[in-house]
């Protein structure tokens, strides 16, 4: 199919797709409109663009990861997110009421950690619910058209979370101003709070963690193995199910936790996640599925493009130009930027 | 299984009743459905139903109804769940509405005009889909209903955005009853055109394509047109359906061409039964009834309908992928006695 | 040391075996072979645990594995299956391929033992190492294919159709590989269209045709049968 495809296409696409195919290009082409963008708008727009990017990479990884494990097209993604938050914000404002009361400054540098860690741990529980209640069910009766079904069972879960959570802790807006009350720190000229440099630590550190249980341990060898040959990993001793609950559990803990460390951005309320999860379907097509060092990239490209829209067009179309930028991509090179065919992008 | 209901009849001289048979089943017309239709033209006479609030449900319900047909016209045939489908809607009911405020053209008129730029939206959609597969075609055609809805939102001088555009209703009239049965009269034209269409041989290449696109194309169908063919009508009637809402309601927001009503029109059309055309209309009148009563008497647990419409998707899928259409198949089958070999198309 | 007895299987409502019954004792070199599409593959798929039988009874050593998924019956059977279309993983280079195939030795010295075992067989895979599975040659993929399941130490090895799609020489090779883990004292069952030389290298076969088997008996007999030799030796 792709052969095909490629073959029909007109030397202008040919020429776009030939000047965009190289992961390096890509790079070089974002760092130049960082620092234009850094130059017209000011370092404010690209620290933005850091803080939130790395974020948006722990979303894409998780959503790529899922697709490429377990071919499920995950809507409910961005749900996970609102969970994450709504988790932080429950753990984090008591301890933090409390120790209004009750002053101690090592406590008060430690509780953000604490909804972040909480909120992590219900991302995973959450996934792994899911995984038993409802995909393995469906996964055990039929494979049958397996990609689109699993889809709309995400669509059903995504409406049932949204209202479920909507109807106990109704629509308000969750939110808290900051994680830790410590001055801003200055960096390249600006004043950037510790919320944003601790969040963008978070996103660097796991990621890297990420990549390496991936890599480096025979668990993470374990689950590329089954998204690149479910049989073949079965022949080998591997046990899909529990590949499987792992996966899941590990991309909705990623998203919680994503959704935690924004909670000073983003404030929980029910319909929060639909944002993050385009979002993170933008990055996920940007730079082609199960890529984690690309998701990182491709993270970066699309907070920049939010920023950067925001700043020049307006705030309320600082999703519109991404959407169109994502699908001139989906367009030009279906398999996205870095270009590696994985399994599932053309359905068998 | 429906494929073959088309092909079965030799044109040789048959007696008149025959020949009506073969018109109706041409159509998609069977005895059942005939008589459906006939209590649900008398039904606006019958108490409870004569009541204004209980018209307003039935009118909201033909008009799901309806989109359920277009929408099922796609996902149930070449297998692409067009998740941008609200978006088209709220096309033609904008162009609809803004021709009537700004040229006072007759809504009469203008839902007809504003199909077009809906039909070339699906057009473009349907080409910039097509060499996607699956899962990514519906990512796309999110994605344009994303931008659509993005724009609506934010060319405020033109739409209003989310303040709403009022727009002329039909008639002067308040009562319900003949917004009714316009609506079910271009239900019913939806409903025939797309069976019609479907019974012929486009049918059986859109389920070729639906099923295996290489497959198809090795047979001789070429997907490119039936694809997109495929797209753009749907997308028409779409923006048909829209122009109906923008002139029973009187205003426009935003919010119709949001990815919730497409999910709701999913989740209707799939327990429907996907592929049956009928299915997803015929559910949706108790579901709408059973959702707006839900609406109307549980006013503090607000989403719980949404809540119900995710959990029967998910339970459908699941359990039973077929939906209400193979209930009816089933219980027919038992009835006539016929063997499952034989069965064809509920509703022949 | 395997038993299947009577087992029908298929794919949905299509049943591809009918009653079919086989035995490879301890140490043995067994062939199966047949026409295309008469369920070899099928046949070994079976007893690997990827499809579930629908009748009949497969047992290891005297226990009962009908049934049990694929990942157990190599994990607590020692049953190595190696597919015909090789399900290598591609995007991983040969030594993770490898390592992946020891994945039920959790004991690294073992693994690093395993590794050594298969690099000495297979020479073209310790200069390959870090060479993406997907990129190498029919020939060294089959090879990898073989180190994988044979990594695991298993006791007994399903291998389909090793010679499809080889040159000679490199058949020849991939037979060599064979007989030598069959003189280690592993038990191999084989499926082969290439009944000529298999039957010359293994001590029994089976003969299926259409879902059932029609005959067995040690491999020089069934040389020398007329209707082996008519059907399958060209004779
Ligand atoms: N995954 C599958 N789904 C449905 N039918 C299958 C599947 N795999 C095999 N079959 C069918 O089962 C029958 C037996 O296939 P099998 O692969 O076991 O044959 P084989 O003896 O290995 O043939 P060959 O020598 O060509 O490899 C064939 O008719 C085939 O079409
Ligand atoms: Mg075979």
């Amino acid at each position: 199919m792709a052969e095909t495809a490629l073959k029909k296409r007109s030397p202008f696409i040919e020429f776009v797709s030939k000047a965009t195919s190289s992961a390096g290009l890509t790079i070089i082409f974002t760092i130049i409109i960082a620092i234009v963008a850094t130059v017209v708008a000011g370092p404010f727009t690209l620290l933005n663009a850091i803080v939130t990017g790395g974020m948006w990479a722990l979303l894409a990884a998780g959503l790529s990861l899922v697709f490429g494990v377990m071919n499920l097209v995950n809507f409910a993604h961005g749900e996970f997110f609102m969970i994450g938050g709504l988790t932080a914000y429950y753990v984090f404002t008591p301890i933090s009421a409390y120790l209004k009361e009750n002053p101690s400054p090592f406590l008060t540098a430690l509780a953000p950690f604490a909804g972040i860690i909480a909120a992590t741990i219900v991302g995973a529980l959450v996934g792994i619910v899911l995984e038993k209640l409802v995909f393995y069910q469906l996964r055990k009766r039929t494979k049958e058209q397996w990609v689109m079904n699993s889809f709309l069972l995400t669509v059903g879960i995504s409406v049932i979370i949204i209202n479920g959570v909507q109807i106990i802790w109704g629509t308000n807006y969750k939110g808290i101003t900051s994680y830790w009350d410590a001055k801003p720190l200055e960096v390249l000229g600006v004043f950037i709070s510790v919320d944003r440099i601790v969040v963008f630590g978070i996103a660097m550190v796991t990621m890297a963690i990420f990549w390496y249980f991936l890599q480096r341990t025979t668990t993470g060898r374990a689950i590329r193995a089954v998204s690149q040959d479910e049989t073949g990993a079965q022949m080998v001793g591997i046990d899909l199910n529990r590949i499987q609950v792992l996966t899941l559990a590990l991309s909705s803990a990623l998203a919680a936790m994503a959704g935690a460390s924004l909670l000073f951005m983003f404030p929980s309320y029910p319909t929060v996640g639909l944002k993050p999860l385009y979002i993170a379907w933008y990055v996920v097509i940007l730079v082609g599925l199960g890529n984690v060092a690309g998701a990182l990239v491709g993270g970066f490209i699309v907070a920049l493009l939010q920023t950067l829209t925001g700043y020049f067009i307006g705030v309320t179309w600082d999703d519109v130009i991404p959407t169109a930028f994502v699908m001139l991509i989906l367009l030009i090179r279906p398999s996205g930027l870095f270009g590696s065919e994985v399994k599932g992008v053309h359905e068998q | 299984m429906t494929q073959n209901s088309s092909v079965k009849y030799t044109y040789e001289e048959q007696e008149p009743i025959e020949r009506i048979k073969r018109l109706a089943k041409k159509f998609g017309i069977s005895p059942v459905g005939l008589l459906s239709l006939v209590i649900l033209l008398i039904l606006p006479f019958i108490p409870p139903f004569n009541q204004e609030h209980l018209l307003r449900w039935l009118v909201g319900a033909a008009l799901i109804a309806a989109q359920t047909i277009a929408f099922d016209f796609t996902t149930g045939y070449i297998n692409v769940v067009n998740f941008g489908f609200a978006a088209f809607l709220g096309v033609g009911g904008y162009t609809s509405a803004l021709l009537a405020v700004n040229f006072g053209i007759s809504p009469w008129i203008g839902i007809f005009l504003g199909v077009i730029p809906s039909a070339v939206l699906g057009f473009l959609t349907g080409i910039l889909t097509l060499r996607l597969r699956g899962i990514f075609a519906a990512l796309m055609s999110w994605f344009v209903g994303l931008a659509l809805l993005g724009l609506t939102r934010n060319l405020t001088e033109l739409t209003r955005g989310p303040l709403g555009l009022n727009a002329p209703t039909f008639l002067e009239t308040a009562s319900n009853r003949p917004y009714f049965y316009i609506i079910v009269a271009m239900m019913m034209v939806t409903y025939l055109t797309l069976r019609w269409i479907t019974n012929a041989h486009y049918g059986l290449a859109f389920r070729a394509i639906g099923q295996n696109i290489d497959a198809a194309r090795a047979s001789g169908i070429n997907p490119t047109y039936y694809r997109v063919f495929n797209f753009t009508l749907q997308c028409a009637f779409a923006g048909w359906l829209g122009g109906f809402y923008a002139h029973y309601y009187g205003i426009l927001t935003p919010a119709l061409m949001a990815t919730s009503h497409t999910v709701e029109v999913l989740a209707i059309s799939y327990v429907g039964g996907r592929g049956s055309i009928w299915g997803g209309a015929f559910t949706a009148f108790p579901f709408v009834f059973l959702i707006e009563f839900l609406r109307s008497n549980l006013t503090e647990l607000p989403g719980l309908h949404l809540i119900l419409y995710g959990l029967l998707l998910i339970l459908v899928m699941i359990f039973y992928p077929g939906g209400v259409a193979q209930v009816y198949d089933t219980i027919r089958d038992r009835i006539t006695n016929r063997s499952p070999q034989n069965q064809s198309a509920a509703a022949d | 040391m395997l038993k299947v007895s009577e087992i029908d299987a298929g794919y949905g409502f299509l049943q591809v075996l009918w009653g079919v019954s086989l035995e490879v004792h301890e140490g043995e070199f067994v062939a199966l072979v047949g026409p295309n599409g008469a369920g070899k593959s099928t046949t070994l798929r079976t007893i690997a645990g990827l499809i579930e039988p629908m009748a009949g009874e497969i047992s290891i050593n005297g226990d009962p594995i009908g049934g049990m998924p694929a990942n157990l019956v190599i994990k607590e059977k020692g049953i190595s299956y190696i597919s015909e279309s090789l399900n290598l993983f591609s995007d991983m280079s040969v030594e993770e391929n490898l390592l992946l195939g020891a994945y039920t030795i959790r004991d690294k010295a073992q693994q690093k033992e395993s590794l050594a075992f298969v690099y000495d067989l297979f020479h073209r895979l310790a200069e390959r190492k870090s060479q993406l599975a997907g990129t190498l040659s029919g020939g060294e993929r089959k090879m990898l294919a073989i180190a994988r399941g044979i990594m695991s130490n298993p006791d007994l090895l399903l291998v389909d159709e090793p010679s499809l799609g080889l040159a000679p020489n490199l058949t020849h090779d991939v037979f060599q590989a064979l007989l030598k883990l069959r003189d280690q004292g592993v038990t191999i069952l084989l499926v082969e269209q290439n009944v000529n030389t298999t039957l010359h290298i293994t001590d029994r076969g089976y003969v299926i045709e259409k879902g059932q088997i029609i005959m067995e008996g040690a491999s020089k007999k069934l040389l020398n049968n007329k209707h082996v030799q008519a059907a399958y030796l060209g004779i």
